[in-house]
């Protein structure tokens, strides 16, 4: 589903080259639960924006479902965004003056293919399947932390995206809240096939990954399936 | 940009304005809302100032058209035909001759030189509104002798000294009164002060008027000449057509016919000239104060909102979105603001009618028609977008990686 070849991103800040990512190689399949793990600065953002469409690597190739992301106008991007991806910041990133069910069904009124009555349907759906649905007209500021990432989630996920990126979801939140947040992508994951993509470094989160990809001075330095994470 | 997009737009900008900074939106829409008003009030006023001048010019001087001797000639001559000629004209109300002669007024101790107009009572109260000002007694009457009527400033105060008095009088004649005018040619005789009249208008005010009758005694024959004749139109019909009409029945021959337009653009005009100057620097400092604010404000929005535009970029929003929903604020602030700044407008032009500023010569007003509103309105609306859109254009093309970064 996704294919990435020869990936690198060099930063340029005055003469110093910092190499985020350095010739990274890695396909990603359908259905998957990725996560990707590593030290800070190890380039685990870069690559989530690459593929995220929202920077441009230096070099190399990304296919996403067989199309060539860097052939890609500037609206083709925005409109690969909306149709095809969802993304889960580190800090949820709702807009303030939308309520609950505002910035969740947000990305859904933008589609050509989706009635209003559909838009309020999926919006309604998908709160239901995060538990907030009796808060939907609350402001984000009224709710916790972890009740707006799942906010976040909902938001990524009303257009029933292809991939759903996730960087570093759990950073702002308690071991408690971060429970609840892994444990409904993981239930997305495996409900709806959903293929995830996500960043992480808390050792404890590879539980919840099927493969964990280790990065360190933008290059992969393992790859593998992770088998503990079936039985948890 | 489909009606989809416009609608995102919308809301987003809408929930902006509902729940964000209350006082923002407030201090934005009063800041509008006063320079709306600044750019209207002045023009407003002048322009009222320029109505009240020009009214009193109608009323009280030159009618709808002034039929003046000729350059070189001190009188119009053959007075009666040319008064019958004109007055059988279609679309004219009546035509009045005025004749003054400089006198002199003495009232007990007290002297004073004023002019006096002498009229026809019947013709004249068809052309101005005099006979409807007086404060005491009576209008003078067709073929009255020994009678005349003088102004409110010219008859004085009895019971202000004469050192204290603002300008000279008679020291408070009252109707009834005997008052002994001595003319330039030695003709004199003892008027009875038939009325007082105040009309706000100085020159008036400060004039006498008595009939065409008696000034043919004073003249000593009949007085076939005039200074000047006032022809009323009556409704309907254009000062233009009248005077058209005069010339074509060679009034033009016997003297100069001008309608109040004409006479305006040479008098007034000037005045107005300058009111023009100060009206454009008023509009002008109006629109750079609302551009400059709306400007700052959406500015500061978008500064405080990059990360937040990067946010709505990366998950899918088109830039358009974003810089509409930015626009959409602008515009229903400008509105809002627009709105106030009628209400205030109208507010004050309520007010001023009431208690408008009184001078001899004009009484401000405002002067207010939907058409001034409509362009001052139009103005600042797009002064507002044009203000808004430029932050807006550029925050929405910025990098999502910058403006996340942020
Ligand atoms: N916009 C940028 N400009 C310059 N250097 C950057 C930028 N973004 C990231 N970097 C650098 O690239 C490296 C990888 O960063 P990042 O992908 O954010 O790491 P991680 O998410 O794994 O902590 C770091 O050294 C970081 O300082
Ligand atoms: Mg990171």
């Amino acid at each position: 589903m996704i294919e990435i070849t020869d990936l690198r991103k060099i930063y340029r800040m005055g003469t110093v080259e910092v190499k985020a990512l350095d010739g990274l190689t890695l396909n990603i399949e359908k259905g998957e639960f990725l996560g990707i793990m590593g030290p800070s600065g190890s380039g685990k953002s870069t690559l989530l924006h690459m593929l995220g469409l929202l920077d441009l690597p230096t070099s190399g190739k990304i296919v996403i479902d067989g199309m060539d992301i860097s052939r890609f106008t500037d609206y083709e991007k925005t409109m690969f965004r909306l149709y095809k991806l969802g993304y889960v910041f580190q800090d949820y990133a709702l807009v303030p003056d939308l309520t609950v069910m505002e910035n969740v069904s947000l990305p859904a009124m933008l589609r050509k293919d989706r009635t209003e009555e559909q838009t309020i349907k999926d919006s309604f759906g998908i709160l239901q399947k995060i538990g907030l649905c009796d808060r939907r007209e609350h402001l984000p500021r009224e709710l916790s932390g972890g009740q707006q990432q799942r906010v976040s989630l909902a938001r990524a996920m009303v257009n029933k995206p292809d991939i759903l990126f996730a960087d570093e979801p759990c950073a702002n939140l308690d071991t408690e809240n971060s429970r609840v947040v892994l444990d409904l992508f993981r239930e997305i994951n495996e409900s709806m096939h959903q293929t995830i993509v996500m960043v992480s470094h808390e050792d404890w989160h590879k539980d919840y990954f099927h493969r964990i990809i280790r990065m360190r001075d933008g290059k992969i330095i393992s790859d593998g399936i992770n088998g503990a994470s079936k039985n948890t | 940009m489909g009606q989809k997009e416009l609608k995102v737009a919308f809301l987003l900008a809408l929930r902006s304005l509902q729940r964000g900074s209350r006082s923002s939106v407030i201090l934005t829409v009063l800041i509008i809302g006063m320079c709306f008003t600044n750019m209207i009030f002045l023009p407003s006023m002048f322009s009222g100032i320029g109505q009240s001048i020009t009214k009193q010019l109608v009323d009280y001087e030159v009618s709808n058209i002034l039929v003046s001797p000729k350059s070189g000639d001190q009188y119009i001559t053959d007075i009666d035909a040319t008064l019958d000629l004109i007055n059988g004209m279609p679309g004219v109300q009546r035509a009045s001759p005025h004749y003054s002669k400089g006198a002199t007024f003495k009232y007990r101790q007290r002297i004073l030189g004023v002019s006096v107009r002498a009229i026809s009572p019947m013709d004249e109260k068809e052309v101005s509104p005099v006979y409807t000002k007086m404060v005491a007694g009576s209008y003078l009457g067709e073929g009255d002798t020994g009678e005349i009527i003088i102004g409110k400033p010219i008859a004085g105060d009895a019971t202000v000294r004469q050192e204290d008095e603002f300008q000279a009088s008679l020291g408070g004649v009252r109707v009834g009164d005997s008052i002994t005018v001595e003319y330039g040619n030695g003709y004199t005789k003892d008027y009875r002060v038939k009325g007082i009249y105040s009309t706000g208008w100085s020159p008036v005010d400060n004039a006498a008027f008595v009939t065409w009758t008696d000034m043919e005694l004073v003249e000593g024959k009949t007085l076939d000449k005039a200074d000047y004749i006032t022809v009323r139109a009556k409704p309907g019909y254009t000062e233009q057509f009248i005077k058209n009409e005069l010339l074509a029945y060679g009034v033009g021959v016997n003297g100069q016919v001008q309608t109040m337009t004409d006479l305006l653009s040479k008098s007034v005009g000037k005045v107005l000239q300058s009111f023009a100057i100060i009206n454009a620097v008023s509009l002008v400092v109006s629109v750079i104060i609302t551009t400059v604010v709306l400007f700052i404000v959406i500015t500061i929005k978008t500064l405080n909102s990059r990360k937040q535009i990067g946010i709505l970029k990366a998950i899918g929003v088109d830039k358009e979105v974003i810089m509409h929903n930015y626009g959409f604020q602008v515009i229903i602030l400008g509105i809002l603001g627009i709105i106030l700044g009628i209400i205030i407008t109208l507010l004050l032009a309520a007010y001023m009618s009431v208690h408008p500023i009184v001078t001899p010569e004009w009484s401000a007003y405002l002067y207010i028609t939907p058409m001034d509103l409509l362009t001052n309105s139009v103005i600042l609306f797009c002064a507002a977008v044009i203000a808004g859109y430029v932050p807006a254009y550029q925050v929405s093309r910025e990098e999502i990686q910058s403006a996340m970064r942020a």
